[in-house]
């Protein structure tokens, strides 16, 4: 079992949802570790899942961080690194 | 009156003119991504710095030769463009490959136009290695716009430009495995950017405000050279910035008190549905007098919509201006002129489906169809049966036909097509005709409908995508699928815009241990790293159950009624797994 802290399964928590509902699938159907363009989203889709997140969190992660860290799993990773205040204490949809 | 002297025959002469009558107007504005500007051009310093370009382009290359033009959204596509045009190279704009995409999906165009240049800037050479890496090994040279040259070159003497002589080539966007460039000539061009100014009245005062990608016949001719043309502003966006805040793009409208400003319909739904009252406080839209919708179907809920969300704002529903338009003739076809509201018909949807019109049977079936106007004077339309060739009577669908200075010369070395799409002719009428390949009608008092279309072509945010580039994607994704037994077609979404559906045939020998997921993935990530686009809906079907004509080409068209009446012979579907793009 990989060592995950709060921040990080807070925001997997998020994303998943986000793209459960997104792409209409079962939210135990999206694998943290399968990439985003395997799931089917599109530049544009990334796009309004960026900016949903940043708006979530009330931060700026700038626009390559979809396309640098490709998955639910290495995102959470980063974004939680870079903003552990944030990531652990955001609450809701 | 267009302020131009009557002897221009190119942009270039339009450029001289602007650049000598207001040198120190401002030509182009390109925003930055979270607000305020980058950077800027007058019409001086934009004619300088073509005229500079253009020198060192025709170091390396003849007139009549193909220059690349690929750059990031910014200013230095343009002056690219004017510097290509004064050399007498021709242009050819492409968009940046996607980073993931395994397959160059340009290189069926290099292959198509061999160019003898590729052109673009450091700021692309340095953020997308990757790029400048798939040329490496290309027969043509990369020129930078704000590179130096060993040595200082010499404006030399101006190309003479004739009419004939073709400006740019605009490949359709997607095509990879048969492209086709259209040419356009400086006759074409700018006898359709005059038809363009008298449909929409454009003044020196009509201010722009765009984000469509340069390289799409839409950005770049209906946004950035229309402007230049008629001496306004033309205030220009990332793409990226407009799909993070559509809002941003109504921001930049009232700003800058534009006039004109357009996109395809999707853009209109995304305002709509990202409407936030926090963030349009101060927002005044009455300067802008011409919303143009165009390079996708125009749906009345949308733009009843959209004059509901954003009249308060001053928005007034006679600035909806819908357009019809298609590269092949240069850009625009017919458009709604003048300030008054769009017209709209209601039509049997049932009816529709079938290619004729009659009044809707109960409220289920109402469909609005939205006019797209008139032709503008100097052109003629036509609507045809596209078996008989014969020309149709007002309120009988056809296809549509078009005649005119602005149709282009023809495909990029195909005479084939050509022939097929720009040479068509109509018993009894004089001259060759240009088929769209789009359905439509014309009401009795002569207003354009666009129904349908007959052509195969998925449309998705207004980008053109040809089914056989899907399905040669989508065979080539995993093993277990057949090959030439996919089909790619447009359906409508449940939220009405289009989405693609792709039906595709497994291989008898594996039908029995298949792993479906394994294979929907593939697909969706090859379809998305390929041609960015989200699939709406996989099916797989058993080995020899696509529909198919004696020849053995698939039937798309055949397909579609199945998939719609769920008569296909399923392997497996995603169906329970339905992942229709939230958007």
């Amino acid at each position: 079992m990989e060592n995950l802290d709060a921040a990080e399964l807070n925001i997997r928590r998020w994303c998943t949802d986000y793209l459960a509902e997104t792409l209409k699938l079962p939210p135990s159907r999206i694998d943290p570790q399968t990439k985003f363009a395997r799931l089917g989203m599109d530049s544009a889709m990334s796009v309004f899942f960026l900016v949903a997140l940043e708006d979530w969190l009330g931060v700026e992660l700038g626009s390559d961080v979809v396309f640098d860290h490709p998955t639910v799993a290495e995102l959470a990773r980063h974004v939680a690194g870079r903003f552990p205040q944030a990531a652990a204490s955001a609450v809701g949809k | 009156m267009n302020g131009l002297p009557e002897d221009v025959t190119s942009l270039t002469d339009v450029l001289a003119h602007w650049a000598d009558q207001q040198p120190n107007a401002r030509a182009y504005v390109f925003l930055k991504e979270r607000g305020g500007e980058d950077a800027s051009l007058t019409f001086g310093q934009l004619k300088a710095g073509a005229n500079a370009l253009a020198a060192r382009i025709a170091e390396r290359a003849q007139p009549g030769e193909r220059a690349i033009l690929l750059f990031q959204p910014g200013l230095d596509f343009i002056v690219a463009f004017f510097g290509c045009l004064q050399a007498g190279v021709i242009a050819v704009p492409l968009m940046v490959p996607r980073r993931t995409s395994a397959r160059d999906s340009s290189a069926a165009i290099l292959t198509d136009c061999t160019p003898r240049l590729l052109i673009t800037n450091s700021a692309l050479k340095e953020s997308r290695p990757d790029v400048i890496e798939r040329f490496r090994d290309a027969p043509f040279d990369c020129l930078l716009t704000d590179g130096t040259d060993d040595t200082q070159v010499a404006p030399g003497p101006a190309c003479a430009i004739g009419r004939d002589d073709i400006a740019f080539l605009q490949y359709t966007s997607g095509s990879t495995s048969t492209p086709k460039g259209v040419m356009v000539s400086h006759g074409n061009l700018i006898d359709n950017l005059e038809m363009i100014r008298r449909g929409l009245g454009s003044t020196p005062e009509s201010t722009h405000v765009g984000w469509i990608p340069l390289y799409h016949d839409m950005g770049l001719v209906l946004n950035a050279l229309h402007s230049l043309y008629v001496g306004a502003n033309c205030v220009l966006m990332a793409p990226s910035a407009f799909m993070q805040r559509p809002l941003s793009w109504l921001r930049a409208i009232s700003d800058y008190r534009a006039v004109e400003a357009g996109a395809p319909n999707f853009a209109y739904d995304l305002c709509v549905n990202r409407f936030r009252q926090e963030h349009t406080r101060e927002l005044d839209l009455s300067s802008w007098k011409v919303a143009y919708n165009a390079a996708e179907p125009v749906r009345a809920d949308t733009l009843e919509r959209f004059v509901t969300t954003f009249a308060r704002y001053g928005f007034d529903r006679s600035a909806l201006r819908p357009l019809y338009g298609l590269a092949e003739a240069t850009l625009l076809v017919s458009v709604r002129r003048g300030a008054m509201a769009p017209v709209t018909r209601t039509v049997s949807r049932a009816a529709l489906k079938r290619h004729q019109l009659s009044a809707p049977a109960t409220d289920a079936d109402r469909y609005s169809l939205v006019g797209c106007g008139h032709t503008v004077s100097g052109e003629k339309l036509a609507i045809v049966d596209p078996q008989t060739q014969r020309e149709l009577g007002a309120n009988y669908i056809g296809e549509i036909w078009v005649s005119g200075p602005n149709v282009a010369q023809g495909y990029w070395k195909n005479a084939g097509a050509t022939r097929d799409t720009f040479q068509a002719v109509i018993e009894g009428r004089t001259g060759v005709w240009l088929r769209t390949g789009d359905l439509g009608f014309l009401d009795e008092d002569s207003e354009l409908f666009v129904t349908g279309r007959i052509k195969d072509i998925i449309i998705i945010r207004g980008n053109n995508h040809y089914p056989q580039d899907i399905e040669n994607t989508a065979h080539n994704s995993h093993p277990a699928l057949r090959r030439d037994c996919g089909a790619a077609f447009a359906a409508a979404n449940p939220n009405g815009s289009e989405m693609l559906v792709i039906v595709h045939e497994v291989e008898r020998a594996q039908r029995h241990h298949l792993d479906v997921d394994e294979v929907l993935g593939a697909i969706r990530e090859a379809v998305v790293n390929e041609h960015e686009i989200a699939v709406g809906e996989i099916v797989l079907v058993r080995p020899g159950t696509l529909p198919k004509t004696t020849s053995g080409k698939v039937q798309r068209n055949l397909t579609r009624v199945l998939w719609q009446k769920k008569d296909l012979d399923t392997q497996s579907d995603d169906a329970d797994q339905r992942h229709t793009a939230g958007r």
